[in-house]
């Protein structure tokens, strides 16, 4: 496969998210640029400009018609997704880790970091209520007293949220009431992504601990893990197929002697019920950030540590791969 | 307006199309994906003719697109020379002259596109871009999202691709994984791996277990090489040597695999860490073989004659001047019977197109 190069980033990507169709690829960095892109071809539609500090995450409404970015600079932006303008800022006391539109593109979420001083909360937007934005004030708030948040999805019909912790707790908080529904412990060290499935019956979770494990969304049972030998940044759940695929690689600054050669950071492709690695795609030329697949699971995309973003179409081998146990 | 449909709609995407109809959804042209990207330096006109030769080969289309289009597309760029898309006479490209304005021709659905530049060094360059143009069908949805104005920076960019943030990286393929062994070994590590592994390697020449290339062992030798082998405590398996290897590690930290220096390797001579110039290099122990041929080296000689014992010296008569060998080697024993079985082992033994001759070596006269 040719993979399709993006270079809109000058530095290293932090998320890239399909929108529903799949038809737009929303690319945030830790520059403060953020780049929408046609899946199809690689060409960019667009950007959003305006934050002025690292973007760490962003989300799109299931009508792509908003765009919702959280920043470094402690500050969550609503865009418009067609003309690029800035619909809302709701300024913070942080950095905003992650953000989310719940399944109705009414009320967003964002998750603040642990930092000067102030704790970790997710904030709620209702965005049919104007004066919760004009105001700045959420309609709730869930403090998160222990490890901070590192990454947070909304679960399956928006009555609750999945929250990742910096010590590797999965937390579900109730989306109307804001308590812990169910606490789980199955990672050692930080989660770096919670991705769902195309269903949202189940979540995959990728850690630093070298894992990536497959949860229920609802119990928060754990079903299956994954094992590699380096870090695990992202994961993400082919919608169609029973494959996982998994970008991770070593922190840059962690990396001395280690993998110097070009292009060898790689994506995994891991079966999701045997829990075996059948496929790796090189490519990137360090450690792999976020991982997305495309809705109708055909192509999938990688954004890495180098500031560029790949789109692979998969060759016809891969549809055709079956595994042998 | 011009909408455009997807072969494969997703299921949701048919509801869409339900609701609000203004007929079925039409079709839409996008711009084109980038297909490959060329760039040839054009020099003095005379070079010229022969870059665009150079032209004419047309670089696989990637495959953008699942499905029925990606079989036409590569064979159709094949077929096409790009000279046909370009009917016009090359645009004089005098050293000097202001460039030729770059063209867009299409013919079919491959639209190419050809600029001019110019250099840091001064040089010309004409790059040639090859787009495919499909048409696709898509939900009414994305369609339109397809026809959205371009905002931000990318504001004032030209319809299709633009080559600053887009590129077409080259092929990667994803490499299957079957079994678990296969993880941890790179490519460069198979062939070792699957050495160490196994027992039974056959020699063409004379099936014993070892590798082919110069093999000295007849059938005569091979139930005398295992004794060796038995005595040393080696393995069969671990006789065989890559050919242009040195000595494998001995016995005693084979199972490491750890490199062992020769003087403690087993059968090493320690009288090779002295400097002292007492070379007698057991005269008794040489015999000089002639007649090799000048591709062969000492390492080719130390696999030949190892299985006899231990050697203590390999001098192989290169010419000063070109390195060249000259067809004659002489190999120190430590032990006489080694010697001696190695003259009968090898003597007369087809060694590259030569027969070699083994014989005694005559003490120097110093």
């Amino acid at each position: 496969m040719k993979p399709i190069l993006l270079q809109g980033h000058e530095r290293s990507i932090t998320q890239i998210k399909y929108n529903r169709e799949g038809d737009l690829l929303f690319t945030v960095a830790k520059d403060p640029i953020v780049n929408v892109w046609y899946s199809v071809n690689g060409e960019r539609l667009g950007t959003y400009m305006g934050h002025t500090g690292a973007v760490w995450c962003v989300d799109a409404d299931w009508d792509t018609k908003h765009v919702l970015t959280g920043s470094a600079d402690n500050s969550c932006r609503l865009w418009d997704c067609e003309t690029g303008k800035q619909l809302a800022l709701l300024k913070t006391n942080s950095a905003v880790r992650t953000c989310g539109f719940d399944f109705g593109g009414n009320i967003i979420m964002f998750s603040t970091d642990k930092q000067m001083g102030y704790q970790c909360f997710v904030s709620f937007f209702d965005l049919r209520d104007p004066s919760q934005i004009d105001s700045n004030e959420p309609y709730m708030k869930i403090p998160c007293n222990d490890s901070k948040i590192t990454s947070a999805v909304w679960g399956p019909l928006g009555e609750c949220i999945i929250a990742g912790h910096e010590g590797g707790e999965l937390n579900q908080y109730s989306a109307k009431s804001g308590e812990v529904l169910v606490n789980v412990k199955e990672h050692s060290r930080q989660i770096n992504d919670i991705q769902l499935s195309r269903d949202m019956t189940m979540f995959v979770t990728a850690s630093k601990d070298n894992t990536a494990k497959l949860f229920d969304s609802t119990t928060l049972e754990h079903q299956k893990t994954f094992r590699t030998e380096r870090p695990v940044n992202s994961a993400a759940l082919s919608p169609n197929y029973d494959h996982v695929v998994l970008g991770g690689g070593q922190e840059a600054m962690d990396v001395t002697t280690t993998s110097t050669r070009i292009g060898k950071f790689e994506a995994r492709f891991f079966h999701l019920a045997f829990e075996e690695e059948f496929g790796r795609v090189k490519g990137h030329f360090g450690p792999i950030n976020s991982v997305a697949f495309h809705p109708d699971g055909k192509s999938y995309s990688s954004g890495g540590e180098d500031g560029y973003v790949r789109i692979h179409y998969f060759d016809p081998q891969y549809f055709e791969f079956e595994f042998e146990a | 307006m011009p909408t455009g449909d997807f072969d494969s709609k997703p299921s949701w995407a048919d509801q869409v199309e339900e609701e609000g109809e203004d007929g079925p959804a039409p079709r839409h042209p996008f711009p084109g994906q980038p297909v490959s990207n060329f760039r040839c330096s054009l020099g003095s006109p005379s070079s010229f003719h022969a870059t665009t030769r150079v032209l004419g080969i047309s670089t696989d289309a990637p495959l953008l697109r699942g499905g029925s289009y990606k079989c036409v597309t590569s064979e159709l760029l094949k077929g096409i020379p790009l000279a046909t898309g370009d009917t016009s006479p090359e645009p004089e490209l005098v050293p000097g002259a202001p460039l030729p304005p770059p063209k867009e021709v299409i013919n079919g659905n491959i639209k190419t596109v050809t600029e001019y530049k110019i250099d840091e060094d001064g040089k010309k360059f004409k790059i040639v871009r090859t787009f495919r143009i499909e048409t696709r069908k898509a939900s009414k949805a994305v369609a339109r999202r397809k026809n959205w104005k371009k905002f931000g920076n990318s504001e004032f960019d030209p319809p299709g691709p633009n080559v600053a943030t887009t590129t077409v990286s080259d092929d990667v393929s994803m490499t299957f994984i079957t079994s678990k062994e296969d993880l941890n070994c790179q490519e460069e590590e198979d062939p070792m791996n699957k050495l160490k592994g196994q027992k039974i390697v056959s020699c063409r020449i004379c099936k014993g277990d070892h590798w082919t290339t110069r093999c000295p062992y007849k059938d005569t030798l091979g139930p005398m090489q295992k004794e060796l082998a038995e005595q040393l405590g080696l393995s069969t398996g671990e006789k065989e040597k890559l050919p242009g290897e040195l000595e494998p590690v001995q016995a005693t930290q084979n199972k490491t695999g750890k490199y062992v220096p020769p003087s403690l390797r087993d059968g090493a001579s320690r009288r090779g860490e002295s400097m002292q110039p007492n070379r007698r290099a057991d005269d008794n122990a040489t015999i000089r073989v002639t007649n090799l041929s000048e591709d062969t080296r000492e390492t080719d000689l130390q696999e030949l004659f190892r299985p006899f014992g231990s050697i203590s010296r390999i001098y192989l008569a290169k010419d000063k001047t070109t390195g060249q060998s000259k067809g004659f080697a002489f190999i120190s024993f430590h032990r006489r019977e080694d010697a001696a079985r190695a003259i009968a082992g090898v003597s007369g033994f087809g060694y590259d197109h030569l027969i070699l001759n083994v014989e005694w070596a005559k003490p120097s006269t110093n």
